[in-house]
């Protein structure tokens, strides 16, 4: 029987994805791009409404009428884009992943039609680094703040036989004591406070803390709670935002792929 | 006092869930919901501007939603046996209700939370938790142990208590899809459908067929997810790596086709009140529905595998056992209740949606071992695939989508059979915004039931009763 099941597993095809396909993928993610060319006030002034948790919004900046995109905020509900009369699509591909704080907002000017915000560098150029940076062995802990486990299970998903994450040398770890890495989910609970502080107490430094998903960057739609104290960076400094509700495994490892590049550089 | 409903032939009927809401006039109300076996739910609402007479020695399944009543709402509850506090911990103040109030900036004290003890010669405390070893969500374990046999396990939940019923209040009844959605993460579908139909219940929406049929292809789509991962994840903690990582590469097969048929992994964002936010094309659908076939095909492969493995036998025979009388006593639902002899599933008792023009049998088994849990994922996902390949191929014709209208003060109910077991929503809403929306996760009703499960067992053994219970801490906790 045993053998059977091997001899099956054998003739089934390779599925595992190239780490080039990965790297910027949003499939199934729903997460928002803005089209420059068709925005006009009206539109923006209506996508800026529906937005549940305020990642689209209006500012001022250089005296022009500006249009901001939070993606730490951005739950990828896809209201935007139902009302955004083609001025708000679903992105194809999406390199906010890993990015610190100061990049994750993007701007854009209503009346000139352009984007304000500098071009953050793309996977593509990143692509030539990759190799090299995989030579080296991360441990990741994953620390469930307070999340609804959506982000658990994309997480989860990164060991299967499509993303398997071990091939990169990168492994999920038992301990914080163990780990390189942490990577943390969900708003911060009242609750899980003080465990995760001890948690980020107890990995050994040099460490790098990634927060994940819409609640890890900026509390999601649980923002306003009494249960919870806010989002990862209220309680322990973060060197990447993964945005996403929930982000997908593509978008998890171009994430994690992206801080330890910057990381290593450094 | 509460006179305790009961069903025809004379037992003490079905406890659903015990709940605070707040009247027009700033009363306190209890309600309690009763399932009686007809195909009606029974509610009973009692004033609570005074103390309530605890049930929980007659009905120990009521034990933890009237700590969750006094936490949330500050009704005194008397001749409980076990009034520690549940919902809110160590940092919580005393007098603090955010069911009642609007709370903001609650300041951090120190309470004192007393674990059982369990005293004699040779006992050890085993302290696991919050923060797990693995890809976990968090909660806390007391284990008392005598070698490696568990005497007496403790849960210790609410971690991830988001307050996520407060924030319903005051959330158009459209955009409360998207919390329902935030519950538990991999059961969301589910949460969005059961939010959607009490919605729909209570405005008198009738959804479309095409709607009712594709939700059901959604909903069994997620059982069949989770009980794939499951049976993957109980092969994982006995060390079977063949059988676990074929069983992640199904799941992930029916992931990636979700994508191409509704948008996004695991249908967040589809279903609303009213119907589906948009059609789901014939063509996806049918794609749909092969690639379920194939998975399928596949996992009925690694499931003949388990059931044939003799140390997957030795494993999972007679380890956790859950007894009937516990089941029954403590009220749980889902797959950990039909494993332990109780016939019980939404799906069939209270009918609903597109279920009404299915043909199905939902498998009961006695032994209420792991094994049998098993066993139950096994039978269900069977039914699960079937189900979904009917619908698919007979996919009726209508409007994803049709107009909600909720003027005045409405309330609904509405039940599910989610892959755990029966998700309830209750909700109350004036001129189309939210000032009510209780949830009844069927972890938060099953969870009470392991530490009966883990007794006795070696706590090697534990992680495997764990995952054979599969329950959500969030959804637990909200």
């Amino acid at each position: 029987m045993i053998g059977d099941v091997i001899g099956q597993s054998l003739r089934q095809p390779n599925r595992i994805i190239p780490v080039e396909a990965l790297l910027g993928n949003c499939d199934g993610s729903r997460m928002p791009e803005i089209v420059a060319e068709r925005l006009t006030p009206a539109i923006a002034q209506r996508i800026t409404e529906v937005c549940p948790t305020g990642a689209l919004g209006m500012e001022e900046s250089g005296g022009h009428g500006c249009l901001k995109l939070s993606y730490g905020d951005c739950i990828a509900c896809g209201k935007c884009i139902e009302s955004g009369a083609g001025a708000v699509v679903r992105a194809k591909r999406f390199t906010w992943c890993g990015v610190p704080k100061a990049q994750i907002v993007r701007l854009w000017d209503i009346d000139g039609c352009l984007e304000i915000t500098p071009h953050t560098p793309s996977s593509d150029e990143a692509r030539g680094q990759i190799h090299s940076l995989l030579q080296r062995a991360l441990n990741i802990r994953q620390l469930d703040a307070g999340s609804c486990n959506g982000c658990e299970a994309e997480i989860t998903a990164l060991t299967n036989p499509y993303y398997d994450l071990e091939r990169f040398g990168i492994h999920f770890v038992a301990s914080p004591k163990h780990a390189d890495m942490l990577l943390v989910t969900g708003p911060v609970t009242r609750n899980m406070a003080e465990a995760v502080k001890a948690t980020y107490e107890a990995v050994a430094a040099p460490k790098l803390v990634v927060a994940v998903g819409a609640c890890g960057c900026s509390s999601g739609i649980f923002a306003g709670s009494h249960a919870i104290v806010g989002a990862v960076d209220a309680i322990i400094p973060v060197d990447g935002y993964i945005p996403g509700c929930p982000p997908t495994p593509a978008m998890l490892v171009s994430g994690i792929l992206k801080v330890l590049q910057r990381h290593v550089a450094r | 006092m509460l006179a305790i409903p009961h069903t025809k032939d004379g037992a003490l009927a079905r406890l659903v869930a015990i709940f605070g809401s707040i009247g027009p006039h700033r009363e306190k109300r209890v309600h309690y919901i009763f399932d009686l076996g007809d195909t009606d739910y029974q509610e009973i609402v009692l004033p609570a501007s005074g103390p309530l007479d605890s049930i929980a020695l007659r009905v120990p399944a009521a034990a933890w939603f009237e700590r969750e009543l006094r936490d949330q709402y500050g009704i005194k509850i008397v001749g409980h046996p076990d009034l520690r506090p549940l919902v809110f911990h160590d940092n919580w103040p005393d007098g603090v209700y955010p069911m009642v109030d609007r709370v903001k900036d609650v300041p951090w004290t120190k309470r004192e939370y007393r674990f059982l003890q369990v005293q004699g010669e040779g006992i050890a405390e085993v302290a696991v938790g919050p923060v797990h070893a693995g890809i976990i969500e968090p909660g806390h374990f007391r284990f008392s142990v005598v070698g490696d046999t568990i005497l007496h396990l403790e849960l210790r939940h609410f971690y991830t208590h988001k307050g996520t019923e407060k924030l319903f209040e005051g959330s158009s009844v459209s955009s409360g899809a998207m919390i329902a959605e935030s519950v538990s993460g991999d059961n969301c579908f589910a949460h969005a459908v059961c939010y959607s139909q009490a919605i729909e219940k209570a405005c008198g929406t009738e959804v479309s067929p095409r709607a009712s049929a594709i939700r059901l292809i959604g909903l069994e789509l997620e059982r069949l997810i989770c009980h794939t991962s499951d049976i993957g994840g109980l092969c994982a903690d006995v060390g079977f790596g063949v059988a676990a990582a074929y069983a992640t590469r199904i799941k992930e097969s029916l992931l990636r086709a979700s994508v191409d048929c509704c948008g996004t992994r695991y249908w967040r964002g589809v279903a609303v009140p009213g119907g589906l936010r948009f059609d789901c094309d014939s063509g996806n659908v049918l794609e749909l529905a092969l690639a379920v076939a194939r998975a399928y095909s596949d996992f009925s492969e690694i499931a003949g595998l388990i059931l044939e493995t003799p140390s997957i036998q030795d494993r999972f025979e007679t380890a956790g056992v859950v007894r009937q009388e516990v089941a029954r006593e403590l009220a749980v639902v889902g797959p950990v209740a039909r494993a332990s002899g109780m016939k019980l599933d939404v799906r069939l008792d209270h009918s609903y949606g597109h279920y009404k023009n299915c043909q199905f049998e939902v498998p009961v088994m006695d032994d209420g071992d792991v094994m049998a849990r098993a066993r139950i994922r096994i039978a269900e996902a069977a039914v699960s695939a079937r189900l979904i390949q009917e619908t698919a191929n007979a996919l009726p014709h209508g409007d994803p989508l049709v107009p909600v209208n909720p003027r005045g003060e409405v309330q609904g109910f509405s039940a599910v059979e989610s892959p755990r077991g029966e998700l309830c929503y209750w909700l109350n809403a004036l001129d189309g915004r939210l000032t009510r929306c209780y949830v009844k996760s069927p972890s938060f009703q099953n969870w009470p039931a392991m530490p009966f499960a883990a007794e006795g067992n070696i706590i090697a053994d534990f992680p495997l009763i764990n995952k054979s219970f599969n329950l959500s801490y969030s959804g637990c906790d909200r």
